[in-house]
């Protein structure tokens, strides 16, 4: 019963080999090693951030604060460790409550007050931007101890690096909550019509805290993974990440007003803008022209999962 | 275009309009006139082809064929709404066409701004002089630069009333312009309409409302099923007269009048002096086991919002409901818990989640069934989709095809689907059949009959009066929000609802 969803994430991988071929061909180092190795990082990060903010994005909102809530989450989780002296697992969980509880608190602003998630969480992402400044002194705060904290994203496990398992346990749960789970059911519900999910017994206004509150979970554990990656923290760390994310959703077929979503496509997505910005990079394209081509990608995704750009057996398998 | 001479008075002549959707006819052959400077009145049942009517003069449909004359002008097969708008036919329209977020003055002039004469700027005083001019010549309670937001909806329509004024209007439609305003602001709507008469600009006004149709039209023009039944003239204009036409005594007499007798046995839901204050007052009753209990008056009678919140979609203000036998205060969730159901008035905006899958239609009341702890059995969800296909025989029969592409009546049926594949003891529905074919229609009314055989109790609201009166085995008829009729053991028509929505009072079984 789910073949529309399998349908959309066999289209992207089809354009996916093609992509890396070209690619390939682009730039001789683009298939080595180490080249890939980087490319993975961006797409650990990309895909856990995805796999929460899909929540918010399904019901019809979006999350545009997790890039702020990412950088404080790895303020505050130095804070905990290097000043407050809290053991590191004990100073993760901490962190990953705080950043579901901007989440909640996201959450509330959207569901009870009415507000549209856009502004909303545009202005969280300004406030929590500030306070990161404030607790991390508007400094650039190396960590360097402890190790096993820096080991969670630098080692390796089976010979791949560590986030790819984080980012994979992530994905899966959050694709089988939103394909299993009643509350998953109730979510695309709500995104799909508001209105008939509440007169068939779903509280929107309990799905979209929920939502919220996965989605700054998330974007703590993104910050947790970013800040043990580089071990340095400051507040503008993530800045515009939430962009690829939206993009990589956008990618993987998540419907820009709701209701339609899968977590397997934004992970392909999140690979299709990570190799998109990698080859440019390795091609020696100045950076100012990256936004350029990642804009057009989410207008040219848009047009292939609203079924413009192939004509005919699209419009059928979308009926 | 070219001058007719008509030598009558008459603003607007349509001769012999025709109009077909997809085969079917919605009117044949109607001639239809307004004189200048009257108020005339339409009326028809629901389905009797007035708003198709007025949607041919507002060029917002075309016609088929027929002839049109306004004032003096031969109206050609294009017409179309700015068409209209320049021979002077203005809309009041329903859903009001007001932006939000601009002011009075702004919305009456949108458009057609008056501007400053060399840098082709608004200018936005003369604007709000002429609109305060508009305002005092007919003394609205209204000043230029009220945000729309702010202000009634009594007072939007007021605005769209002097936006019409503005340009250059001869006629003024109002579809069904009543049924939101307070009694108040109808008397004040009522001025207006002899204001706007003495102006000589015609009013064209289509209500289900005898009285007022009785008390301000100098013409009325009754439709029934797509053809002109007879032309009023104002001596002759009579609630009952006019229902009579409206009705008619159609061929299918025995189809629309049924012997009503009611059900005993066990009370499922009793309801006592349940009021929501501004939508309805004081209403008491009982339905029993297996019942169907239908529910008539007109749009804005209070119906829905009974329902609504016997429901749980709705709170309420002052009364008590028992739900088998038991102290009840009803919330979605616990009704649907408790084996009830509901069919919400209006499919779309509130029944269907269009872009999903049947399956998942079906399943999102029946989480509790399907996923009872929270994670979602595959096995049950599709079991019990497939049953509620195979049920109501909705086509194309595949679970995975997006609701948002089934046809209405397809639609409807999955909606019914979500309900019948639980255990219910009573299910609320309203409006069951609104545009909707024929066929899905009579499947639709085997099922709410099979319910009732079942021992479910059915509250049925209803515009549609055969249908009303086919599947009730007793009806209550609201009016302004309070109970005004039952009928119970009688022979049931439908002009008998029809007269009770009305508030013409008579004996039960004559």
């Amino acid at each position: 019963m789910n073949k529309k969803p399998i349908a959309t994430e066999l289209r992207l991988a089809v354009v996916l080999v093609p992509l890396m071929a070209v690619l390939s061909v682009l730039s001789p180092r683009f298939l080595t090693l180490d080249n890939l190795t980087n490319v993975v990082w961006s797409v650990c990060l990309i895909g856990i951030l995805s796999s929460g903010a899909i929540y918010p994005r399904i019901t019809g909102g979006i999350d545009l604060s997790l890039g702020s809530t990412a950088a404080l989450s790895g303020i505050v989780v130095d804070l905990f460790m290097n000043r407050m002296g809290i053991p590191w697992i004990p100073s993760i969980l901490m962190t990953v409550v705080i950043g579901a509880l901007v989440g909640l608190f996201n959450g509330f602003i959207v569901a009870k007050i009415k507000i549209p998630a856009f502004v909303v969480t545009m202005a969280a992402k300004t406030y929590l931007y500030g306070i990161a400044l404030v607790v991390s002194q508007g400094a650039m705060l190396a960590i360097l101890e402890p190790r096993p904290f820096i080991l969670i994203s630098t080692g390796r496990f089976l010979g791949l690096p560590n986030p790819i398992y984080i980012m994979v346990a992530l994905a899966v749960t959050s694709q089988f909550v939103l394909r299993r789970t009643a509350f998953g059911r109730q979510v695309m519900a709500v995104g799909s019509n508001e209105v008939a999910a509440r007169l068939s017994g779903v509280d929107p206004d309990r799905v979209r805290l929920i939502s919220y509150t996965i989605s700054g979970g998330t974007s703590a554990v993104g910050g947790v993974i970013l800040a043990s990656l580089t071990q340095q923290v400051f507040a503008a760390a993530a800045s515009g990440i939430e962009l690829d994310v939206m993009t990589a959703l956008v990618i993987g077929g998540t419907s820009a007003v709701g209701g339609r979503g899968s977590v397997l496509g934004a992970l392909i997505g999140a690979i299709m803008v990570a190799f998109i910005i990698n080859g440019l990079n390795l091609m020696n394209i100045p950076a100012p022209f990256h936004p350029i081509v990642t804009g057009s990608v989410i207008i040219l995704a848009l047009l292939l999962n609203e079924g413009y750009l192939v004509p005919k057996r699209r419009t059928l398998s979308r009926a | 275009m070219t001058k007719v001479e008509n030598g009558a008075d008459l603003l607007l002549e349509c001769r012999s309009i025709t109009k077909s959707y997809s085969g079917h006819v919605v009117l044949d052959a109607v001639d239809f006139s307004v004189r200048r400077g009257e108020v005339h009145a339409l009326v028809g049942e629901n389905g009797a082809g007035k708003s198709t009517l007025i949607k041919i003069v507002t060029g917002a449909t075309g016609r088929d064929s027929g002839e049109m004359v306004y004032d003096g002008t031969v109206v050609p097969m294009e017409h179309l709404r700015r068409d209209a708008e320049a021979l002077g036919i203005a809309v009041i329209y329903q859903e009001l066409s007001l932006i939000p977020g601009m002011t009075v003055a702004q919305n009456i002039f949108l458009g057609k701004e008056p501007l400053r004469p060399l840098t082709r700027l608004i200018d936005v005083r003369k604007m709000n002089d002429q609109a305060r001019e508009l305002i005092d010549r007919y003394n609205f309670p209204l000043k230029p630069t009220d945000l729309i937001d702010n202000i009634s909806i009594a007072q939007r329509q007021l605005v769209e009333i002097l936006k019409a004024l503005s340009g250059k209007a001869s006629i003024m439609i109002m579809d069904e312009p009543t049924s939101s305003l307070t009694k108040t602001e109808v008397e004040m709507l009522f001025k207006i309409i002899a204001l706007l008469k003495s102006e000589g600009i015609s009013v064209l006004y289509i209500s289900h409302r005898m009285e007022e149709v009785y008390a301000l039209s100098d013409r009325v023009t009754v439709l029934r099923d797509g053809k002109l039944v007879k032309v009023l003239d104002k001596e002759e204009i009579s609630p009952e007269e006019i229902i009579r036409l409206m009705i008619g005594h159609k061929l299918e007499e025995k189809a629309v009048q049924h012997e009503l007798t009611p059900k005993g046995g066990k009370v499922v839901l009793e309801v006592r002096g349940l009021t929501s204050v501004g939508k309805f007052e004081d209403l008491s009753f009982d339905l029993h086991e297996g019942e169907v209990l239908g529910i008539g008056g007109l749009v804005g009678s209070g119906r829905t919002e009974l329902v609504r919140a016997l429901y749980g979609a709705d709170s309420f203000d002052a009364g008590t409901i028992r739900y088998l036998g038991k102290e009840w205060v009803p919330s979605v969730r616990k009704s649907i818990e408790g084996g009830i159901g509901f069919i919400p008035e209006e499919r779309r905006l509130q029944g269907i989640l269009a872009t999903q899958s049947i399956t998942r239609n079906i399943g999102i009341p029946n989480l509790d069934l399907i996923a009872p702890r929270g994670i979602v059995s595959v096995k049950e969800e599709d079991r019990r989709a497939a049953r509620g296909i195979e049920l109501l025989n909705v086509k194309p029969p595949r679970p995975e095809q997006l609701v948002g592409n089934l046809s209405g009546g397809n639609q409807q049926k999955v909606v019914l689907a979500k309900w019948l594949v639980r255990d219910l003891k009573l299910i609320f529905i309203d409006e069951p059949t609104v545009g909707i074919d024929i066929g899905a229609k009579e499947e639709i009314y085997d099922h709410i009959r099979a319910l009732s055989a079942r021992g479910v109790s059915v509250l049925l609201v209803s515009s549609d009066l055969p249908e009303l009166t086919r599947l009730s085995d007793r009806v209550i008829v609201l009016r302004q929000g309070r109970f005004f009729q039952e009928f119970r053991e009688c022979v049931l028509t439908g002009e008998k609802i029809l007269r009770a929505a009305s508030g013409i009072r008579e004996g039960d079984d004559e």
